[in-house]
């Protein structure tokens, strides 16, 4: 497949100049980056080109207003919106491609979750063959994850077509999966993450979300504890990505979606998170100039510095892993009976038999969730956990020793378990000994 | 003793991409996880190094240039004890010769083989870099130079000395400025490509292209020494490699079905130290560096072989400038003929003789005192046939050149089978 050009609509958003930059850089495409104000095109163009750390990419960079969208996609191979994460904004541009395409380019949506069949059914049929979602992961230059989501009426050559250009050209790692709310990387990712939030309010006296994300800090396998990423994303995003997920599947641990009434709260009241300038945490800027972190307590329902905690089973962790000990880390919260590993290692359990269940569910691949996990959100892969903690008989023993994991899922796995491999990835570099 | 062949049984690398401080580990984390890997890969117990020890039959070797100053600690023979028990009462000790740290180690450590003193040896070399910010990095590894004369004062004094090189080799090319300059952007870009082959190379996700390279002076490409910018340059790499060496009598008890790569020939020359006084002295030969090439004739030398022999070559390109230098010590071409050499392709990964399929320097990284045995590794690798995605073709023999400073100390190793 040759893709010498591409336009890119939606190309002032974050995601979209930082497409713009992928196709401009490893594909050396040439780029028409639409915005509703063209000036909005120039500005991206200047990002998209510090995005790949190059600013010889700008000459495949061409910035362009709606009304020269006829003519740029008409000479495209590969039409990408990258609007808004919302269906009817999403349905318009669909519309403005269809009324104005007289060619048969490849056609992708960069949403992270709505129906690709919804979305397809907007096209006529001759287009939609050529049409399919293609999710690449936030900033894509340091995650090389890309979800690949065929329609029922993608064209099989097509799809593999555009997978094998992904993968040789852009140096994406590709994961096919069926259509599907939130997809596999979200749809795990924010099974953890929600979950946290809920365990936030159920451990409110005792800290709630700076506790919950002291218990799942960067030991844990994750550069970000969960409710920081959160609030990195916004609740807005996050309550947009569980809601669909809640309303529109049938999930083993469907009760992990359900979002969290303070959360809605928080929103209501403009709180989103970093982009609104606090969410589940905010920086303050004292007298002296000096930056402080705050979290949004949930039991007193107001800001307060956040909390410095000390857990003596984390501890020892990050003393083991800051020497390389990893498997005696892993032991020591295994094996640890205070209530902070306790809570830990359920998270852990849980998304092990939660990530591997989905990952064959969607894409009938044991090693898509490892994939999707390592580059797509840099946490340690659910096959890589098992390595870690002693391969998979061992892990099985400690599964079953433990009774706070949700009966369902851990059914849903168990079913698995004869089938499951070794991961392709290292666990070592994603226990990082750091609190 | 049968024979004097050193054997390769083994190695490892750690991946070159992590950031071990990021990661909040230290030196015996790094040192762990390369000994763990190297010895499983050597199909080597830690019993088996005790069994050894018992009998004195097996030695350590570490290359690192400054400890001391990045992770705060010296005496890096003995810290191997903290890795693990079997290496209590092994004899352990480290060298140095700045970036080719790890290639003295080697040296020492195939002597040791080679002359019947020990049967096993364990060489590694590494280096944590991005314990400190670029500036001081850089200040750390001005050591490697004349300190007083050509580091003292300078921020980032080696992209200067390699920027000198650079001004020296088109001084004597035939090519003008831009064409010289392209060719060097060649060299980079080749090497990036490469290292995207190589799963354990530092920027295997990195963008580069040879107009990205040709940028110099833009934001993205800013001059790091007269003519060179940043994508001439070799990266700040957290990192440690680690080859198994063993004698004749080892193999034969241990593996005697293998077919293991062995050590056929060694070059070692040190040139004058200050980058002045190299240039002085190279003003009567046709070689801009004349020791490297010296050292690689004396490999060739002991090897019986010559570079019709080579089938792929490691090179120190911790700048474009060194790798352009060294085409001619190698023999590729005549010195100032080097930009055939590339016009024809033969230095491409698919070309007949690839340099640095593994990225070398620029693409896979350079933990300085860890490049010599990464280097070793990875031709004794392309040698056994097991480089993975980066695998040459119809290998049969490898070549390394190591330098430390300036091209101060050059290191040549001839590995095949």
């Amino acid at each position: 497949m040759k893709i010498k050009t591409v336009t890119i609509l939606g190309a002032n958003g974050t995601m979209g100049s930082n497409v713009s930059g992928i196709f401009a850089s490893f594909g050396n495409a040439k780029v028409y980056m639409v915005s509703r104000i063209i000036e909005d095109s120039f500005e991206a163009k200047k990002k998209a080109a510090l995005s790949v750390r190059s600013e010889a990419i700008q000459r495949n960079l061409i910035p362009k207003g709606y009304e020269d969208l006829s003519e740029c996609i008409n000479e495209s191979d590969l039409i990408f919106e990258s609007v808004s994460e919302d269906f009817s904004v999403k349905e318009k541009i669909i519309q403005k491609i269809k009324g104005c395409l007289q060619t048969e380019p490849l056609i992708a949506t960069g949403s992270s979750g709505l129906s690709i069949q919804k979305l397809s059914s907007l096209l006529p049929e001759r287009l939609k063959s050529r049409f399919m979602g293609i999710h690449f992961y936030n900033p894509p230059y340091n995650l090389p994850a890309c979800e690949v989501i065929p329609s029922e009426y993608t064209d099989d050559q097509v799809l593999e077509a555009t997978k094998n250009y992904l993968s040789g050209v852009l140096f994406r790692k590709v994961i096919q999966v069926k259509d599907s709310p939130a997809f596999l990387g979200n749809r795990i990712g924010f099974f953890f993450i929600n979950k946290a939030m809920i365990f936030a309010e159920k451990y409110k006296a005792e800290g709630g979300t700076d506790y919950i994300d002291a218990i799942l800090g960067p030991f844990s396998g994750r550069s970000m504890p969960p409710l920081v990423t959160s609030n990195f994303v916004g609740l807005d995003v996050h309550k947009a990505i569980v809601d669909n997920v809640f309303l529109n599947s049938h999930d083993p641990a469907i009760k992990s979606f359900k979002f969290p009434a303070y959360g809605d709260e928080l929103i209501a009241s403009g709180c989103l998170g970093r982009k609104s300038g606090g969410g589940l945490y905010k920086t303050i800027t004292l007298e002296n100039g000096k930056k402080e972190i705050h979290v949004y307590d949930i039991k007193d329902m107001k800001y307060r510095k956040r909390r410095k905690y000390f857990f003596p089973f984390s501890e020892k962790i990050v003393s083991l892993l800051k020497e390389g000990r990893y498997s005696d880390a892993i032991h020591g919260m295994i094996n640890s009976d205070s209530p902070e590993a306790k809570i830990c290692l359920e998270f852990l359990l849980e998304y092990i038999c939660y990530s591997i269940y989905y990952s064959v569910e969607l894409t009938g691949d044991y090693h898509a969730s490892d994939d999707v996990m390592a580059t797509g959100f840099n946490w340690i892969p659910p096959l890589a956990l098992i390595d870690a903690m002693g391969g998979k008989d061992l892990f099985l023993d400690v599964l079953n020793n433990v009774q706070e994991v949700d009966q369902d899922l851990k059914e849903c796995f168990v079913q698995l378990w004869s089938n499951i491999p070794s991961s392709k990835f290292d666990y070592r570099p994603f226990l990082k000994a750091l609190n | 003793m049968k024979s004097s062949k050193v054997f390769f049984i083994g190695g490892s690398q750690t991946d070159f991409e992590r950031n071990w401080t990021k990661e909040g580990k230290n030196e015996i984390a790094i040192l762990r996880e390369v000994v763990e890997d190297g010895l499983r890969c050597s199909k080597i117990s830690f019993d088996d190094i005790s069994d050894l020890n018992k009998r004195n039959r097996v030695a350590i070797f570490v290359g690192n240039f400054i400890g001391e100053l990045y992770v705060r600690q010296g005496h890096l023979g003995g810290l191997l004890t903290e890795v693990h028990s079997a290496f209590y009462g092994v004899p352990s000790a480290r060298y140095e010769a700045a970036c080719a740290s790890s290639s003295v180690a080697l040296d020492a450590a195939i002597t040791k083989i080679r002359s019947g003193d020990y049967d096993l040896a364990i060489v590694i070399g590494w280096e944590l870099m991005k314990t400190v910010d670029s500036k001081t990095g850089g200040d750390y590894l001005g050591y490697a130079a004349l300190r007083e004369k050509e580091a003292e004062g300078i921020e980032f004094p080696f992209p200067k000395l390699f920027g000198k090189l650079a001004s020296e080799l088109l001084k004597r090319s035939p090519l003008n400025k831009e064409l010289f300059l392209q060719d060097l952007a060649h060299i980079s870009n080749k090497n990036y490509q490469n290292a995207k082959r190589n799963r354990n190379s530092q920027t295997r996700k990195w963008f580069m292209s040879e107009e990205h390279a040709s940028d110099r002076g833009s934001k993205t490409n800013p001059f790091v020494g007269e003519l060179l910018s940043v994508t001439d340059c070799s990266q700040v790499t957290d990192g440690a490699a680690m080859v198994v060496l063993a004698s004749e009598r080892f193999v034969e008890g241990s593996f005697p079905n293998e077919n293991f790569p062995f050590v056929k020939g060694w070059g070692h020359r040190v040139a004058p130290m200050s980058f002045e006084k190299k240039m002085d002295e190279s003003r009567s030969s046709k070689y801009v560096l004349p020791w490297t090439r010296q050292a690689i004739i004396d490999a060739y030398g002991r090897a019986k072989l010559s570079f019709e022999d080579m089938n792929v070559f490691e090179t120190h390109d911790c700048f474009t400038s060194s790798e352009y230098a060294a085409l001619s010590a190698f023999g590729f071409c005549i010195p100032g003929e080097e930009h055939r050499v590339l016009e024809e392709g033969l230095v491409e990964f698919k070309g007949a003789k690839p340099i640095n399929p593994s990225g070398g320097l620029i693409g896979c990284g350079h933990p300085v005192g860890g490049t010599g045995t990464r280097m070793f590794l990875d031709v004794a690798k392309q040698v056994a046939g097991i480089a993975e995605g980066y695998q040459v073709r119809n290998c049969d023999n490898g070549i390394m050149l190591n330098i430390g400073g300036s091209a101060t100390s050059n290191y040549v190793f001839i590995i095949g089978r």
